[in-house]
């Protein structure tokens, strides 16, 4: 299903507007400089971030909240619209629906949640320093686990609608609109292209996923020493990748669980009882977030684990540049055949 | 498989009705869960202390008793302390049973070597219970068992039992012997070179300390063991236990959910299977 349909940027911040009362919407806003997912309200609605990458908080994070209660949750009957998550963000729900909506054991958390809302992804019509996207095979504009797409373009918000549940939105509550023109579907392709090739030009030397799923697994313990020199153990890196997805249990009392976000990059997080602890050294650790996502869920998953949207890079205090990493591997190889 | 409840993640609770001292450090659990409980031998299952910490054990009880579940446990660290600590009457909390436990139908028709060393003789021990129900499915048991010292052998009331079953023999090992012990001395490998195997009729089983299974495998290699007729039950600090919070990875297996016994020639390229 793809239907493009337009209207005017004030009919389209009034409709949202009109359903407040129906919906949760949260959209990207202005911090300072970046930019962060927040609820929309009434006064604010002008102020939302239209098709710039991109909220420093992954999309996850309405799937798999920092902190939550697992065996109680907190349950809240009210829709959620989640709007302006960016294609990396989208791309990176379908191994974490692998993972979470496992037919095996869905987790009834993360599910009860991807029910509850509905997703009204951003194209991107600029990049950031570090977007790759491309490079693993994402296109910048958002392709799948949408609901709607919309770019605002001149004085319109055109929406490209892409599932039932989108549609079914569109019916409910957008009543002046108009098909779009072939006029604006060339503009709108126009700006597609440009990103697109924008970011294929500035990571041209970037191996793609699987090429780098090789330089990593043929890769020597010493470049991994040496970029995880400045690391602090922060976990940021993962905190704020859209993929990553590990988390611990804290025990509260009558048997309740609350489900923390973790990640391999703490000390201790494979450590067993009698005391083995595989990822014990740092570098070890370091590489460990690589070979789980360029080597290890690609043997396993259909999904890729990473899709390029450079937070890694962006957050890390210690500067470390995993695509710097990739590159020098990438070119090593290159010496060498 | 347990499929998507709504308690994924919620235990059932679970009354201790009797503590049993196996060695200075190991203690067996009995424990009468409010609903039947069943479990696959091998299979693990989650104890959890309330408010306190989960830790997962696999049974060493019988797979054919429904009523109540028994859990060897070795202090090893802040949660196994707690629970070494309990006393009768205490409720705790189990979810599971999780994952795949060991093959059956692959040891059925075999002559079975089972090496176990230390607290592994706790899942090996269900393991027993269950070939021996089924004794008339498997050409022979022959269980090779390891310990630091005598006084760190566990169920030694069962072993004298497993003696006596027809079709089961048992050799044990101290590495440090006493003046009393009258079996073999040395590591647990070495009773390898004691029994009398016919190799292409078998399969083996090895559950221990990763150091010992590390050497156990290497040796069962060496006498002509196929890496895919050497099963093994893998120690990872399973959480989630369904797959999803990443602590037990190894390589591209969550061993909760694939494992925790793969055999050797599906592990054997993952990393860190001895740590």
């Amino acid at each position: 299903m793809e239907t493009y349909y337009t209207l005017l940027k004030s009919n389209w911040d009034t409709l949202l507007n009109s359903i407040l009362n129906e919906y949760d919407i949260y959209a990207p806003f202005h911090f300072g400089e970046s930019i962060e997912y927040s609820i929309v309200t009434e006064s604010n609605v002008k102020n939302i971030i239209y098709n710039r990458p991109k909220p420093s908080t992954p999309l996850k994070t309405f799937f798999l909240p920092v902190k939550e209660n697992v065996v109680n949750p907190s349950k809240s009957d009210k829709k959620r619209i989640v709007m302006g998550a960016p294609s990396c963000d989208l791309s990176a729900l379908s191994i974490l629906d692998e993972i979470y909506l496992d037919k095996d054991y869905i987790d009834p958390n993360y599910s009860g949640h991807r029910k509850n809302t509905l997703l009204i992804g951003f194209d991107c019509h600029s990049t950031l320093e570090h977007c790759h996207c491309t490079t693993y095979g994402f296109k910048p504009y958002p392709e799948e686990n949408t609901d709607i797409v919309i770019s605002y373009i001149e004085d319109k918000i055109v929406l490209n609608v892409k599932t039932e549940a989108g549609e079914t939105f569109r019916k409910n509550w957008i009543n002046s609109y108009e098909r779009i023109t072939e006029k604006e579907l060339t503009k709108l392709n126009d700006i597609q292209t440009d990103v697109e090739k924008e970011l294929n030009g500035k990571n041209a030397d970037l191996p793609d996923y699987q090429q780098t799923g090789k330089l990593i697994t043929a890769s020597e313990e010493d470049i991994w020493q040496r970029y995880s020199d400045t690391c602090v153990s922060c976990g940021a890196c993962s905190a704020i990748c859209p993929t990553c997805s590990c988390f611990l249990f804290i025990e509260r009392p009558q048997f309740e669980k609350v489900r923390s976000i973790d990640t391999c990059q703490y000390p201790g997080f494979e450590r067993v009882a009698a005391g083995e602890d595989p990822l014990r050294p740092l570098s070890k650790r370091f590489r460990n977030r690589y070979m789980c996502k360029y080597v290890w869920k690609p043997e396993k998953f259909e999904s890729k684990a990473c899709t390029g949207c450079g937070r890694c890079i962006e957050a890390c205090i210690g500067d470390i540049n995993k695509n710097d990493l990739f590159r020098e591997l990438n070119k090593k190889e290159t010496v060498e055949t | 498989m347990t499929t998507a409840t709504v308690d994924l993640y919620k235990p059932v609770k679970a009354t201790l009705t009797k503590v049993i001292d196996e060695s200075p450090s190991i203690k067996t659990f009995v424990l009468e869960p409010e609903v039947e409980f069943s479990f696959k031998t091998g299979q693990f299952i989650q104890l959890s202390l309330e408010g306190i910490g989960e830790a997962p054990f696999t049974p060493s009880s019988s797979p054919l008793v429904k009523d109540r579940i028994e859990v060897t446990i070795m202090k090893a660290g802040f949660v196994t302390e707690k629970i070494h600590n309990l006393k009768e009457g205490a409720v705790l909390g189990i979810r599971g049973p999780y994952g795949r436990g060991y093959p059956l139908e692959k040891l059925y028709g075999k002559e079975v070597l089972v090496l176990g060393g230390g607290c592994g003789f706790a899942p090996i021990r269900s393991l027993l219970y269950n070939l021996e129900a089924e004794k008339d499915k498997i050409k022979k048991l022959t269980f090779c068992y390891g310990s630091k010292t005598p006084k760190d052998c566990i169920y030694k009331g069962y072993i004298d039992h497993l003696r006596s079953v027809d079709k089961f023999e048992v050799y044990r090992s101290v590495d440090q012997a006493d003046d009393e012990w009258n079996e073999t001395e040395g590591v647990v490998t070495c009773l390898l070179d004691e029994i009398s195997i016919n190799v292409e009729e078998s399969a083996a089983v090895v559950v221990g300390p990763p150091i010992m299974m590390k050497f156990g495998v290497q040796k069962l290699l060496d006498i002509g063991y196929p890496e895919h007729k050497i099963f093994l039950s893998m120690e990872k600090n399973m959480s989630c236990a369904v797959g999803k919070c990443g602590h037990c990875m190894m390589g591209k297996y969550f061993v909760c959910k694939d494992g925790p016994v793969f055999s050797y020639d599906e592990i054997k390229d993952q990393p860190d299977i001895w740590k």
